[in-house]
């Protein structure tokens, strides 16, 4: 009897398998086992994580890296198992693969982020061509639910959260509050509509690269300000949601993402102003005295040392504009990274791995 | 029609870790005290090493720090629980 060829013998999956009724069943089997975010799930079959692992050329067993505090390996197989029960196609799996590996960098301090009582969720911001082989929209409710791709991309993560490494509510997950972005919290960059350099070409990818930026994050704090085309003005509302968080949430330095859709974008555009001249303006703006605290009832911690300054930057690169939005509108955002910088956003580059045999 | 699915989950061992074996006594011993720095530990864990020192008959009470209370403890705090009989891990916020 002649052997398979190599080439030909697919990698064996790991995962316990199970075999259930039908798809209406297999709600009420995840569900039941606290492997869902309480939506319907995409039924894990072995052939669609096998779709997902083949477009990423990556045997099930890819080591991806280690998540340290629980020792826990992160495989390609898991992932997928959690992208698909998401909704996501094998063309959204290098995107999810890419977010997770960032984040399991040693900055972005995953453990922490994800168990904190601080709530945040993970931003996950997407730039490059593959915004648009995927049909991800940076305009219209971008950071709601603009279109597929981002809406799955963000569930996938969180999945994976809570079933590889235990961050559901109550169990390493100890938010007190929580925020919708733990569902999904996912935004393309409006690259074709921006004056500007992508976010992660400023982060140090090569041009037309696709990269993923992973920050954990605090809820969007939206505002309004149409009353002036000046940048610094309009800086100073940007500025002023960044010192409401200092006072309110936590006055610790980190990066914030500042969202500025078209009709603000359109008012640096025609003054010339690039994302480093808002990172400048933003970074030196953006300070408190700690004897603010007592104006929003935090008195009893002011102490002797109300004059001290804080500001909300060490370094201006830790400002992350992001061109986002619909095209009319004069509001903006601030996303507020989880408690100041023990967490640091991460870039990294969209890649397959072609040295992987499959 | 039945369908077949995957396991999401990490499958790990489901007991991640066994307790320590207690000790019999805390008489004499020296105890460790990591505190996760929140500002409300200090006063807590002042009053544990009273109780400790005047009502367990303990020895020694050490008390350390963590650099970074969202992170796990450095690996250098850890090298001195060598030298202890008991440890308390504080987490608080």
């Amino acid at each position: 009897m002649a052997s398979v060829p190599q080439e030909k013998r697919k990698p064996a999956l790991r995962s316990k398998r199970y075999a259930l009724d039908d798809v209406m069943a297999a709600q009420e089997f995840f569900h039941s086992r606290g492997w869902t975010d309480g939506l319907p799930i995409v039924p894990p079959t072995p052939q669609a994580v096998e779709a997902c692992l083949e477009w990423v050329l990556m045997p099930p067993d890819q080591l991806l890296g280690i998540e340290p505090v629980r020792q826990r390996a992160i495989t390609a197989e898991k992932l997928a198992v959690n992208a698909v029960m998401a909704g996501c196609l094998p063309m959204h799996f290098p995107v999810v693969v890419t977010a997770f590996t960032a984040m399991l960098q040693e900055a972005f301090l995953l453990h922490g982020a994800t168990a904190s009582t601080g709530g945040c969720a993970i931003l996950i911001v997407v730039n490059g061509p593959v915004r648009s082989e995927l049909g991800m929209s940076g305009s219209f409710n971008a950071l709601g639910p603009s279109d597929r791709a981002t809406t799955v991309i963000g569930r996938a993560i969180r999945l994976i959260l809570c079933n590889l490494l235990d961050a559901r509510p109550g169990d390493v997950d100890r938010s007190t509050l929580g925020h919708p972005g733990k569902i999904s919290y996912c935004v393309a960059e409006d690259e074709e509509h921006s004056p500007w350099r992508p976010l992660a070409e400023e982060r140090g990818v090569p041009p037309l690269a696709s990269a993923v930026t992973v920050l954990a994050a605090g809820a969007p704090r939206q505002f309004m300000n149409e009353w002036t085309t000046q940048p610094e003005e309009i800086l100073d509302t940007y500025v002023a949601e960044i010192r409401a968080n200092m006072r309110h949430y936590s006055i610790w330095p980190g990066n914030y993402a500042l969202v500025v859709p078209p009709q603000l974008r359109a008012h640096f555009e025609r003054a010339g102003w690039s994302k480093a001249d808002i990172r400048r303006y933003v970074a030196q703006q953006a300070r408190i005295r700690r004897g603010e605290w007592a104006e929003c009832g935090k008195g009893a911690v002011v102490g002797e040392r109300g004059d001290r300054e804080y500001a909300a930057f060490t370094d201006e690169n830790d400002v992350l504009v992001i061109a986002a939005g619909g095209p009319a509108g004069g509001f903006g955002a601030v996303i507020p990274p989880w408690y100041g910088n023990k967490s640091r956003a991460v870039t990294m580059a969209i890649g397959a791995c072609v040295d992987c045999e499959v | 029609m039945s369908i077949e699915v995957l396991d999401p989950s990490h499958e790990s061992d489901a007991r991640a870790f066994a307790p320590a074996k207690r000790l019999q006594t805390l008489e004499g011993a020296t105890v460790g005290i990591i505190s996760n720095g929140k500002k409300g530990t200090k006063p807590f864990f002042d009053a544990v090493e009273r109780a400790l020192l005047e009502g367990y008959g303990v020895a020694k009470v050490v008390r350390l720090t963590k650099a970074n209370y969202s992170a796990p403890v450095e690996p250098e705090l850890l090298n001195e629980v060598e030298r202890w009989q008991a440890l308390i891990a504080g987490v608080g916020d």
